[in-house]
């Protein structure tokens, strides 16, 4: 695994050697495969102060609590449960591996399904060091600046964190501080990603353009002044959907590091499914909703809100869809926007010349070039929306089988490689979206909800 | 792994802390005991030329400020300046007796504090002093050179200095035996305390030539590192107990 670089490889060995020991000693268990497995993981960042990464893994096998605790987390990468193992280590190479698993084959789909579902999250940070960071980030202490600062958080954030503030002109803010160094610390993952020669598993799905991708994406989320034009863009473009709440940026408490907007009531949507007991109704409302405002970004903004996890919907008493995590915002190139308008022909299928650009825009030209297989993959594709779209009764995301062709679809495309390293995040969107409208259960009228999009399209 | 009761560094504890009034030492050349308003005019003086060498210092470098500057500066003859500091090495020892004074009183006025894990109480001391030292980074780096050298007053190794150290050391350990008494980590004895200083130490040398934005780097540092301590105390404890070693 770690050919290249020598003095990477000494010190990975030797805290192998050690965090093998103490993982016998608490644990005492001396022939455990996903301990190992854990451990090859671990040599990407391990005992590297500055990788964040690292840091997780850390903690990984450091433990925080309770001997049992660590025990469990053990039995579960024992049991070869993917997410727990993920969830653990966190960090932002998580969406690497998040993404190279939805890619490999040696995962079966649900867990690629699951894996759609999971969320960065950054160290948490306690009162003290919130309070530093907000000062080394803004310049100023919270407590100079706002009327009111709870230093307690009230969500995680994918970077950092976020508290509720009452500002000094009275207004209800959400501040979202970042973890001190993290862009520094994403920067020496993935140089010590490419400094290492990975398995032969991971590289054959993870093409540089790929990782370039990622990083690029990743490091733009660290750019809080980004993701408040991000906001302002989207509440701009936005503003026809009544029902589509987005919050105001308050520059002036604002920095790269530092993010204050109005704050956004609602539950998240994961809390509106399970606490909420909606009926319905409702379900079907909000999920008719959703999946407008999914259609309406590409077709109208050309641009999506890429994180389309249930935590980053806010549902409000009256059905109100507030939408908040900007970091992760996708502008989509000419060829994309090319590739939506290609799709929304009625002969995309049809039509031989048609279906040839769609497969060359979708796959790159070395599957476009394979008609086989690229007459597969667009069957896949016809299959899949002819399902949700081409209905006339109402479709039920409810139905598992639904989700099962679209991760399938999804998991078929990427094996052909060549893929356009912007469907990587076009992908994980909609599957997101999906695997959102699943767990509402919500029947929708998919074709009237487009219908009220566009008259004069049909089709998506 | 106890010291003996004995120990010098066993300052307390009949279940009160000694107040920071018996902590103060007076030292160099007025380390004679001085009473009433005599002694705290000595000190305003004292102070007030602390102030004026801070700035020349930052103004125009440790290494290029004379004493004929500080004492012009703090509106005093340049004989009186003798009579409080000797040499520009005396100020910057008294500068950090009053950074490390204020750092203790700090901590025992924050009461919000209390009750916190060990390790969020450490980062809370060393961002304070951090904090508080922010202004002076130029001339704690220029003294920072000049402590390697054996002969220099601000040797680490010099008895001065060491005195500081205890001080240092039993406010630390006043940190973890509260932390003791709120029923948070079993007794670590007086090894943590030396850990902890020779950490805070590293910090401090982290910190000064960290050019990151708002120091973040030496943030992450220290949150990271006061984490992992946390963890690895946490599986020694653990691991202690399974074997059932004494300590």
């Amino acid at each position: 695994m770690v050919k290249q670089d020598k003095d990477v490889e000494a010190s990975a060995e030797e805290l192998e050697v050690i965090a093998r020991g103490l993982i016998e000693m608490v644990v005492g268990d001396k022939d455990n495969t996903a301990v190992r497995r854990g451990l090859r993981m671990g040599k990407l960042g391990f005992g590297l102060a500055g990788s964040y990464l690292g840091y997780h893994i850390q903690n990984l096998f450091l433990g925080e609590s309770q001997r049992a605790e660590r025990r469990k987390l053990f039995n579960a990468l024992a049991a070869l449960q993917v997410r727990e193992e993920l969830q653990s280590l966190k960090g932002p190479i998580m969406k690497l591996g998040q993404m190279l698993s939805m890619q490999s084959q040696v995962l079966p789909e649900e867990v690629v399904h699951e894996l759609a579902n999971l969320q960065m999250r950054a160290p948490a940070m306690h009162s003290t060091l919130t309070r530093a960071q907000f000062k080394g980030g803004y310049g100023k202490f919270p407590e100079e600046v706002f009327e009111q600062f709870t230093a307690e958080p009230f969500a995680a954030a994918s970077l950092g964190q976020v508290h509720r503030a009452i500002t000094r002109t009275g207004e209800q803010v959400a501040v979202k501080i970042q973890y001190p160094a993290i862009r520094s610390a994403i920067e020496n993952d993935f140089k010590l990603l490419r400094s290492v020669s990975l398995p032969a598993w991971l590289t054959r799905f993870a093409p540089e353009a790929v990782i370039a991708e990622l990083e690029a994406g990743i490091l733009k989320e660290t750019d809080y002044i980004n993701e408040g034009k991000n906001i302002d863009f989207f509440r701009e473009q936005l503003r026809p959907l009544a029902y589509v709440k987005i919050p105001k940026v308050f520059w002036d408490l604002t920095s790269d590091r530092v993010l204050t907007m109005s704050f956004v009531l609602g539950q998240p949507l994961s809390d509106f499914i399970s606490k909420g007991n909606p009926s319905a109704q409702m379900r079907n409302e909000i999920g008719s909703r959703l999946l407008a405002l999914f259609a309406y970004q590409l077709r109208h903004v050309h641009s999506l809100h890429a994180d389309p996890h249930p935590g980053n919907y806010l549902i409000d008493g009256s059905g109100g869809i507030g939408l908040v995590d900007f970091g992760c915002v996708k502008k989509f190139s000419p060829e994309f926007i090319e590739l939506g308008r290609v799709f929304r022909q009625p002969d995309w299928y049809t039509s031989k010349e048609r279906s040839y650009q769609m497969a060359r825009l979708t796959w790159g030209p070395k599957v476009a070039n394979r008609p086989r297989v690229a007459r597969r993959l667009l069957d896949g594709v016809k299959d899949l929306y002819d399902t949700v779209f081409g209905a006339r009764a109402p479709v039920d995301f409810g139905d598992p089988n639904l989700l099962r062709k679209m991760v399938h679809l999804w998991t078929e495309s990427i094996r052909s490689k060549g893929v356009n390293p912007e469907f990587a995040f076009y992908g994980r969107a909609e599957m997101g979206l999906y695997n959102v409208l699943h767990q509402l259960r919500a029947k929708i009228d998919t074709a009237s909800v487009l219908a009220t999009l566009d008259p004069t399209h049909k089709e998506m | 792994m106890r010291f003996a009761d004995h120990s010098i560094m066993n300052t307390k504890k009949s279940g009160k802390r000694p107040s920071p009034a018996s902590q103060k030492t007076g030292r160099g050349p007025t380390a004679r005991p001085r009473s009433g308003k005599r002694a705290e005019n000595k000190e305003r003086t004292r102070k007030e030329i602390l102030q004026a060498a801070l700035e020349l210092f930052s103004k125009k470098g440790f290494d290029r400020t004379t004493a004929k500057q500080i004492s012009d500066r703090a509106g005093i003859a340049e004989g009186t300046l003798y009579n409080y500091f000797k040499t520009k090495e005396d100020v910057a020892l008294y500068f950090f007796e009053q950074e490390l004074k204020a750092l203790f009183d700090w901590y025992r006025e924050h009461d919000s504090l209390h009750g916190k894990p060990l390790s969020e109480k450490f980062f809370a001391i060393v961002y304070q002093h951090l904090e508080q030292m922010n202004p002076y980074q130029d001339f704690i780096g220029a003294v920072y050179l000049r402590a390697f050298q054996p002969a220099s007053k601000l040797s680490p190794l010099r008895v001065e200095t060491q005195e500081r150290n205890l001080r240092y050391l039993r406010f630390i350990k006043e940190v973890i035996e509260d932390s003791e008494e709120e029923g948070l980590i079993r007794r670590l004895g007086e090894v943590a305390a030396y850990a902890f200083g020779l950490f805070h130490f590293a910090i401090i040398t982290y910190w000064l030539q960290d050019s990151s934005r708002g120091k973040e780097r030496t943030l992450a540092l220290l949150d990271r590192s006061l984490k992992i301590g946390d963890s690895l105390l946490k599986i020694a404890t653990s691991v202690l107990e399974r074997t059932n070693w004494k300590w």
